[in-house]
């Protein structure tokens, strides 16, 4: 086992640069998580408001506070002008709704004072601006028809109690399940970074020119030589993917000791495995150690963007997922994707998955054919 | 000898292919990605017409203002808000299994609405069932008061229709007035070229920790002579500095012809500031790299790793791979992003994008120059007076 003992020297020389990239990527991949559950998706559909009040102790814009509250999360933000313009352009809240001062006592009077909104111009922000009109409409009509504050508070409610009845069709929690689907699917360029980099570095120092030679006349068989490196390798790809499924068990207990949990290792399993080829692939062809940064961050980096690991794929341009479909990473991302919608696990359902999973094998086939032609290409060149 | 050492610094750097790459090719690239992934991210986020279906029954038939209603919800035009689908209740069950609608309602002895799972969609369409609902009954209430007052004046020719016409137009009238005073420059992916400005300025770290290598005794052959030739180093080293400077500056200048002329990327109105915050943002790279080439004993991989690490981490953390990021570390640690440069430059744009006054972008650009200063005060405190008895 002299190679395979050797892969972790170099390993153990490299260590430095392994453990940041590997923490950093890994850290990435965690804390991502918990700053972007806001505005990957929508499950929470009351929108985030906040509302300034100058007529604060009275009835009337008090009820209105109210109203809103009851059908939004008020938003808490220190009141200067540059934390709330803050707060709206990175979507902290989707609206603001200005009470100007004696609006209680204007709307008493018959006058219609106009309140000052600021709005991100997105879905929740319509339903934050719908909420608000909707109030204003019924106050209005009701104001024309008393003079008492209480008796127009008390109409207002009695006009907008009365609700439809809401069923939900899907038992899934989706706001748990697409948790763990961003999860994974950001795990997508750490796995592939920190794959690449590592077993690119280690392998090129395998093939430094004297070293190779030597290693050529020795009387170790070649085919023995490369399976040692590829257990070495496939070992490390594996130490990585644990980590990851690690980090994804402190975060989601409840999620990944499930069904749905295992099918979610098994593919970025595959993944990782799919990752491992590339990573042979391109030690084979480039043998600078220079270039094998640039190579990685532009490959991981590449399908990271493009296949939706950093933005969702529903979101992305369709041009954009036709490209995207010739990378290993789309169609794991994809399985990720359907696994946080599927609400029955059986084989029908999770057909598409399996196929998604066929389909990075093949590609995990494919770079190892090919590597292993180019390879040989170049023993006998050398 | 300071233009001498200048013009060869100069021409090495431009031979390195390497570093070309990190400074010239690499933020294009990411620059082209960005540009695939985010150019459709805003249009997604704005008001959709929503696919339903209405289930026909009797009951809805016989519900004229529920019919009208949302006949005028699904009349084409810019005010359309919902596409309807009339069917029975088996094809609509059908078509929500399907997905190609959000919802449907049915209408019984109570208003029912069906939905698969609850989101943004789903919850308008309650909404406005709901208004739609409350409005009927306001109706209702209004023409029976009209109606009982008319009696009690012992009125014995009642316009019904007249009645409920005037209601009606009561009920809808636009009777609301607000205001809308938002910003019109409100989109964020902006931030995400932002920050790849701000990692290309950092990048420059790699060329003149590059250059710094190449006068450190301990590194290289090239180290090794010039530190024993008589020239001083801080001569040797201005030189070599100047020109990572400038090649920095002109990768910086191919990036933003890039992403102004191709990607079209809106940097405000500002020229002059644009070029202030991109000056000293190339200068806090350029410390950043001389400091860890200064203070990181090891080889040259190692420090490119460390430095690109910490560039990477930089840009994280000012909202490169999300763009909630920098929101989030601004709200809760701010101080993390007060001495981050990734942030400080990414934040210096922003202020120049989003606010029309200069205080913050100030802020950002005295923040920046500090930030250099002191990394440069540190790297000649450990870059003076070194000595080998043996190396």
């Amino acid at each position: 086992m002299t190679v395979f003992k050797t892969f972790w020297k170099v390993v153990k020389k490299y260590k430095g640069t392994i453990i940041l990239y590997t923490t950093l990527l890994i850290i990435f991949g965690g804390l991502n998580m918990s700053a972007n559950n806001q505005s990957t998706q929508f499950v929470d559909s009351k929108p985030d408001i906040l509302i300034i009040n100058h007529d604060q102790n009275h009835k009337l814009s008090n009820h209105l506070v109210k109203y809103i509250k009851k059908h939004s999360n008020l938003v808490k933000i220190k009141q200067n002008e540059e934390a709330i313009s803050d707060a709206l352009f990175y979507r902290d809240v989707n609206f603001i709704i200005d009470i100007p001062k004696n609006y209680s006592q204007d709307i008493m009077n018959g006058e219609n004072p106009t309140i000052h909104i600021q709005s991100t111009g997105d879905y929740q922000a319509s339903l934050a601006q719908m909420l608000l009109m909707r109030y204003i409409r019924v106050q209005n009509i009701y104001k024309t028809k008393t003079h008492d504050e209480e008796e127009l508070i008390q109409k207002i409610n009695h006009s907008m109690d009365k609700k439809a009845t809401v069923e939900l069709t899907s038992k899934l929690d989706i706001s748990k399940t697409s948790n763990v689907s961003t999860y994974f699917s950001f795990a997508s360029y750490s796995i592939m970074a920190v794959v690449i980099f590592v077993i690119c570095l280690v392998m090129s120092s395998f093939k430094e020119r004297k070293l190779h030679k030597r290693t050529i006349i020795s009387s170790m068989n070649y085919k023995t030589y490369n399976r040692q490196l590829l257990l070495a390798s496939f070992l490390y790809t594996c130490i990585v993917w644990l980590l990851f499924i690690l980090l994804g068990m402190f975060l989601f207990q409840d999620v990944l000791f499930t069904t749905r949990g295992i099918l979610y290792m098994l593919n970025s399993f595959v993944f990782s495995f799919c990752c491992l080829t590339i990573a042979l692939f391109i030690s084979t062809v480039v043998s600078n150690k220079n270039a094998v940064n640039g190579i990685v961050n532009v490959i991981a980096l590449g399908s990271a963007f493009l296949c939706g690991a950093f933005v969702p794929a529903e979101w992305l341009p369709n041009s954009v997922l036709n490209i995207a479909h010739i990378l290993p990473a789309y169609w794991y991302i994809h399985s990720n994707d359907l696994l946080k919608k599927v609400e029955i696990l059986d084989f029908n359902n999770l057909k598409p998955i399996f196929i998604n999973c066929l389909v990075m094998i093949g590609f995990s086939i494919i770079f190892i054919i090919i590597n292993n032609i180019i390879s040989k290409h170049k023993q006998k060149f050398n | 000898m300071f233009w001498h050492n200048f013009k060869y610094s100069f021409k090495t750097l431009i031979r390195n292919k390497t570093l070309l790459f990190w400074t010239f090719a690499f933020p294009i690239l990411l620059g082209i990605f960005f540009h695939m992934a985010f150019s459709d991210i805003e249009k997604s986020e704005t008001f959709d017409v929503i696919d339903i279906a209405i289930v026909e029954n009797n009951t809805f038939h016989q519900n004229k203002f529920f019919q009208k209603t949302f006949e005028a919800f699904s009349q084409k035009g810019e005010n359309q808000v919902f596409h309807i689908q009339y069917v029975s209740l088996k094809k609509a069950k059908d078509l929500l299994k399907k997905e190609q609608i959000i919802g449907y309602l049915q209408m019984d002895d109570e208003v029912h609405i069906v939905v698969h799972s609850s989101g943004v969609q789903e919850t308008i369409f309650k909404y406005i069932v709901d208004e739609v609902i409350s409005n009927q009954k306001m109706i209702e209430d209004l023409a029976s008061n009209e109606i009982g007052q008319e009696y009690s004046k012992e009125n014995a020719t009642i316009d019904y229709n007249k009645i409920y016409a005037e209601i009606t137009k009561l009920v809808y009238s636009d009777t609301e007035s607000l205001d809308n005073v938002s910003k019109t420059n409100l989109s964020y992916t902006m931030i995400e070229y932002y920050t790849l400005i701000a990692m290309a300025c950092l990048y420059g770290g790699v060329i003149s920790m590059f250059v710094t290598n190449y006068k450190l005794a301990n590194m290289n052959c090239v180290g090794k002579r010039t530190s024993i030739s008589p020239i001083s180093k801080i001569k040797i080293l201005t030189g070599s500095l100047l020109a990572s400077y400038v090649v920095q500056m002109i990768g910086l200048a191919l990036l933003f012809i890039f992403t102004i002329f191709v990607l079209k990327v809106d940097y405000g109105e500002h020229i002059l500031p644009i070029f202030i915050l991109a000056i000293t943002g190339s200068l806090a790279g350029l410390s950043l790299g001389i400091v860890v080439a200064t203070f990181v004993k090891a080889g040259e991989n190692t420090k490119t790793g460390i430095l690109i690490a910490i560039t990477m981490l930089g840009c994280f953390l000012s909202g490169m791979m999300g763009i909630t990021m920098k929101y989030i570390i601004d709200k809760n640690i701010p101080i993390i992003n007060k001495i981050n440069p990734a942030s400080m430059i990414t934040d210096g744009f922003y202020s120049l994008y989003y606010y029309p006054t200069f205080h913050r972008f100030i802020f950002n650009v005295v923040s920046l120059v500090i930030f250099s200063i002191l990394m440069i005060f540190l790297s000649l405190q450990g870059l003076r007076r070194q000595k080998y008895d043996s190396i």
